[in-house]
C-alpha cells in the first residue's frame, strides 16, 4: 500500500521506525515502540492505528507483570503480505515466508527435465501449492527473487552462461515469471543469494567481507564487499571457473569451459579419477567415498581438487581481502574438503583468512531469495528515497 | 578581506622517488616537486614529506598550517582502522613507523595516508583512461606489483587494507619455493628484478637492470624478446584472474613496466588465447603521473568532504533508525 501522495518524509520515516521496531522487537507496547523509535506517543499511536487499518500489525496479548494498567502488545501481522524465494538449479526449492521473515513453508522438487517454460510452469505450480497450503492465495505474495545459475546480466535480466538448465537462456524468465504469478519478480545469480542467505542465518552474519567459493556441478564464487554484492559490470563477477588456475589454459576444452571448472567442477573430478585409472565412478559423491574408505587414487584426486581450490582462494585473498570465505555447494560444504582447502590456504595465503562452511546447505540460496524479496517488499511499503539503506532483517524464524 | 585559495598537498612516494604537489580545490596541481626518497627511510622520509610540503607551500605563497588537506600514497597497505603501513618493502622502517600520527602532528588531522596504485586508480578515472569506468582495476607493474581496485565507482580496499596486493598472487612461481617468504609468487615473475633474471637465466648479455632488456629488445635481441614474451604471459594470466573475479569493464596497465607498449602489446595479443570471455585493457594514460594527480584529485574530494559534514542533518530519525542506514544486516537476536 503506497503511502498518501502528500505524506512528507518526516512521515515516511516515522512508519520506517515504527515498522522497523515491531520487525526487531515484536511484541511490543505502543510505549515500548516510542522509547525504541524516539518519537512522540502521539506520533506513536498515530502510526500503529494507521498500520492497524491497514493490515499490517495484529494485537497479540497484553503487558503482565508490571505495576500498574497492562498495555496491548503488537506485531506485525502475516496478513501484511508474503514473500516467495525460489532456488531454481538440478533441483527447483521454493520457499515462502511473510512480512517478519518467518519462514511459512518450504518444498522441494527435481527440477522438470524439459527445462525452459516446464521449469517456469513448475515454480508457479509449487507457489500455488505453498500459497495454499499455507491458507494464503497467491495474489498475497507481493514480491519475488529467482536464484538462478549463470549470469544474469543487471541490466535486462537476461541469464547467460547457464549450461545446467537447458532453453531458460532465450526465455524472458523475469517477464514469464512475473506474469505467470502476478507480482514482481527479480532474478540474481544462486551463489550470490546462497552468500546473502549465510550472510543473513547461516555462517557469515554481520561479516561485512564475504566471499562464498561455490563447488558442486559447476564453480563459482559470490563476493559482498563493505555490504554490498559485487555483481561486476555485466553481471559476471565471481565467474571463477574461467580462472587460469589447474592446467594449461590455452587446451581447448579448458579454455572453452574455463580452466578452474574443467579440473574441479563436478564432471572434472570424476573425469581425473579415471584418467588416473579408478573406474566404476559415475558421480563425484562416489569419488568422495572412496577417498573416506582410503582408495589412494580418490585421496589423490580429492587432495589435487583441494589444492587447486585453494589456489582459487588464495586468489581471492590477494585481490579482494575478505574477513571470511565460506565453502559452500554439493562438494564445497563437506567438512573434511574444507580442512584440505584451509590447510592448502594456510601455506599459500600471506595473510590468514577464516574459512567456514556453508551452515544452510542447500537452502543457502533460496534463504537468500527471501532476503532480497523481504527487502524489496519493505522498501516499497517504507522506502523512503531520502534513505538509501534497506531495512535491516529479523532472523528468519519458523513457524 | 579577499578569501584565500584553499590548497591541498598530494605525495606520491616511490621506493626511489618521491613527487609532490600542491593543488587547488578542485584538485589542479599548481606547483610540484620531484626528489630522491630518503634512503634512510622510516622517520627521515617522513621529515621529507614534511619538508616537501613547507617547500611547496611557500611556493605557493601560503603558510604551511594552511594547507588544508594531505594526501600521500605509499607503496603498501594501509589499515583501514589505525592508518598503519604494512608490506612496504621498498621503504625500509616504513612499516614501525606513525607516518599518519607524524604529518597530523605537524599539519593537523587532515591527512590521508592511501596506497600509491589506488591513488593512480583514482588518477586514471579523474583524467584519463578510465573516465567513464565504475569497475576498473589499475595494474601497476614496476619493481613491485600492485592493484588498484574501483567497484562501483568507488575504491575497493578490502576488510584489511590489503585488497591489491597482488604480489601474491599465485600464478606462475611455484607456491612452495622457500623464495616466496620474501616475495609474492606473482612479483617473482614478473617484478622488475624478476625480468632482469630472467634475461640471465637464458643467457642474455650482462644487462643490468629492466630498461636495459627493453632496449635490447628493440635492438633485435632474440633473448631479451623471449624474456618480454613470457613476462607477458604472466601478466596475461594476472588479468584473466582479474576479470574472472570481478568482471571489470577496463583493466588499466601502468607502472614504469606496465606502460612499456613493447609489453603492453604482448599482453593484448597473449590475453585472447588464455581466456574466452570478454576484457578490455589500456596502457594508462598518465603513466608515471597518475599517482600524483590521482592524489592531488583525493586530496580535493577529501577537502570538499570536509567542509560539507553531512547531507543529511535535520531528520527526526532515532538512533535505532539511524543505524539501519548502514547496509549491514543485523544479527541474531
Amino acid at each position: 500500500m503506497p503511502s498518501p501522495p502528500m505524506a512528507s518524509v518526516t512521515r515516511q520515516l516515522s512508519r520506517r521506525s515504527v515498522f522497523e521496531a515491531l520487525l526487531h522487537r515484536s511484541p511490543i507496547s505502543r510505549a515500548h515502540l516510542a522509547k525504541v523509535t524516539g518519537l512522540s506517543k502521539q506520533t506513536t499511536s498515530e502510526v500503529i492505528d494507521a498500520f492497524e487499518r491497514q493490515g499490517l500489525v495484529r494485537p497479540v496479548g497484553r503487558t503482565s507483570g508490571n505495576v500498574g494498567r497492562t498495555a496491548v502488545l503488537y506485531e506485525l501481522s502475516p496478513e501484511g503480505g508474503h514473500v516467495l524465494g525460489i532456488d531454481l538449479g538440478a533441483r527447483l526449492t521454493v520457499a515462502l515466508a511473510d512480512i517478519a521473515g518467518r519462514v511459512l513453508a518450504e518444498a522441494d522438487e527435481p527440477t522438470d527435465s524439459r527445462g525452459g517454460a516446464w521449469a517456469l510452469d513448475q515454480i508457479a505450480r509449487l507457489a500455488d501449492r505453498l500459497a495454499r497450503d499455507n491458507h494464503t492465495h497467491p495474489s498475497r505474495i507481493r514480491s519475488i527473487v529467482l536464484a538462478t545459475p549463470g549470469v544474469v546480466n543487471p541490466r535486462n535480466g537476461a541469464i547467460e552462461m547457464a549450461p545446467n538448465i537447458s532453453g531458460l537462456g532465450h526465455l524472458n524468465v523475469v517477464g514469464l515469471l512475473s506474469e505467470k504469478l502476478g507480482s514482481p519478480v527479480a532474478i540474481e545469480n544462486d551463489i550470490n543469494l546462497a552468500l546473502l542467505g549465510e550472510i543473513w542465518h547461516g555462517c557469515a552474519q554481520s561479516v561485512a567481507n564475504v566471499a562464498f567459493l561455490a563447488l558442486g556441478t559447476g564453480v563459482g564464487l559470490g563476493l559482498y564487499v563493505n555490504g554490498q554484492l559485487v555483481r561486476g559490470e555485466n553481471g559476471a563477477a565471481g565467474e571463477i571457473g574461467y580462472l587460469p588456475i589447474g592446467g594449461d589454459p590455452l587446451q581447448a576444452e579448458a579454455r572453452e569451459q574455463g580452466c578452474l571448472e574443467y579440473q574441479v567442477g563436478a564432471s572434472g573430478i570424476v573425469r581425473r579419477y579415471r584418467q588416473a585409472g579408478g573406474s566404476d565412478v559415475d558421480s563425484v559423491r562416489e569419488v568422495f567415498e572412496r577417498a573416506q574408505a582410503g582408495d589412494p587414487l580418490a585421496v589423490s584426486v580429492v587432495d589435487e581438487t583441494a589444492r587447486l581450490t585453494g589456489l582459487a582462494a588464495a586468489t581471492v585473498v590477494a585481490t579482494v581481502d575478505p574477513q571470511l570465505i565460506v565453502l559452500g555447494g554439493s562438494v564445497g560444504a563437506r567438512a573434511e574438503f574444507a580442512d584440505k582447502v584451509a590447510r592448502v590456504l594456510l601455506r599459500l595465503a600471506p595473510r590468514p583468512v577464516e574459512i567456514r562452511t556453508s551452515t544452510l546447505g542447500k537452502r543457502a540460496g533460496v534463504v537468500g531469495a527471501l532476503s532480497v524479496a523481504l527487502n524489496k517488499l519493505h522498501d516499497e511499503l517504507f522506502g523512503v528515497a531520502e534513505l538509501a539503506a534497506v531495512v535491516p532483517l529479523p532472523p528468519p524464524r519458523a513457524s | 578581506m579577499t578569501r584565500e585559495i584553499e590548497h591541498c598537498f598530494a605525495a606520491d612516494l616511490g621506493g626511489t622517488k618521491l613527487a609532490a604537489a600542491m593543488a587547488d580545490a578542485d584538485g589542479r596541481i599548481v606547483a610540484e616537486l620531484t626528489e630522491p626518497t630518503d634512503r634512510r627511510g622510516g622517520a627521515h622520509v617522513a621529515e621529507q614529506l614534511a619538508a616537501s610540503a613547507v617547500k611547496l607551500a611557500r611556493t605557493v605563497g601560503i603558510e604551511a598550517k594552511r594547507v588544508r588537506h594531505l594526501m600521500v600514497g605509499v607503496p603498501g597497505a594501509i589499515d583501514p582502522l589505525t592508518g598503519r603501513v604494512s608490506l612496504t618493502p621498498n621503504i625500509p622502517g616504513l612499516q614501525d613507523f606513525d607516518l599518519l600520527g607524524y604529518l597530523r602532528g605537524r599539519f593537523g588531522p587532515g591527512v590521508t595516508i592511501e596506497n600509491d596504485v589506488n591513488l593512480a586508480m583514482l588518477g586514471e578515472q579523474a583524467l584519463g583512461c578510465a573516465s567513464r569506468c565504475r569497475n576498473a582495476a589499475f595494474l601497476a607493474l614496476g619493481t613491485g606489483v600492485g592493484l588498484g581496485l574501483l567497484i562501483d565507482g568507488k575504491l575497493f580496499r578490502g576488510a584489511r587494507g590489503s585488497a591489491g596486493e597482488i604480489a601474491d598472487l599465485p600464478i606462475g612461481h611455484d607456491p612452495n619455493s622457500p623464495a616466496l617468504s620474501v616475495t609474492g609468487a606473482f612479483e617473482l615473475e614478473v617484478g622488475s628484478l624478476a625480468i632482469v633474471d630472467r634475461y640471465r637465466r637464458q643467457g642474455g648479455a650482462a644487462a643490468v637492470t629492466v630498461r636495459d632488456v627493453f632496449r635490447l629488445e628493440q635492438e633485435g635481441d632474440p633473448v631479451a624478446a623471449v624474456v618480454l614474451d613470457a613476462t607477458a604471459r604472466w601478466v596475461a594470466l594476472a588479468v584473466a584472474t582479474l576479470q574472472s573475479l570481478l568482471d571489470l569493464e577496463l583493466i588499466v596497465l601502468g607502472g614504469s613496466i606496465g606502460v612499456r607498449p613493447e609489453l603492453y602489446e604482448r599482453v593484448r595479443q597473449t590475453l585472447p588465447t588464455l581466456f574466452s570471455r570478454p576484457v578490455s585493457i589500456a596502457p594508462s594514460e598518465l603513466g608515471d603521473r597518475a599517482g600524483l594527480i590521482g592524489a592531488a584529485c583525493a586530496a580535493a574530494q577529501a577537502l570538499r568532504a570536509q567542509e560539507r559534514p553531512t547531507q543529511f542533518t535535520a531528520s527526526p530519525l532515532s538512533s535505532q533508525t539511524a543505524a539501519a542506514a548502514s547496509t549491514e544486516y543485523p544479527a541474531s537476536e
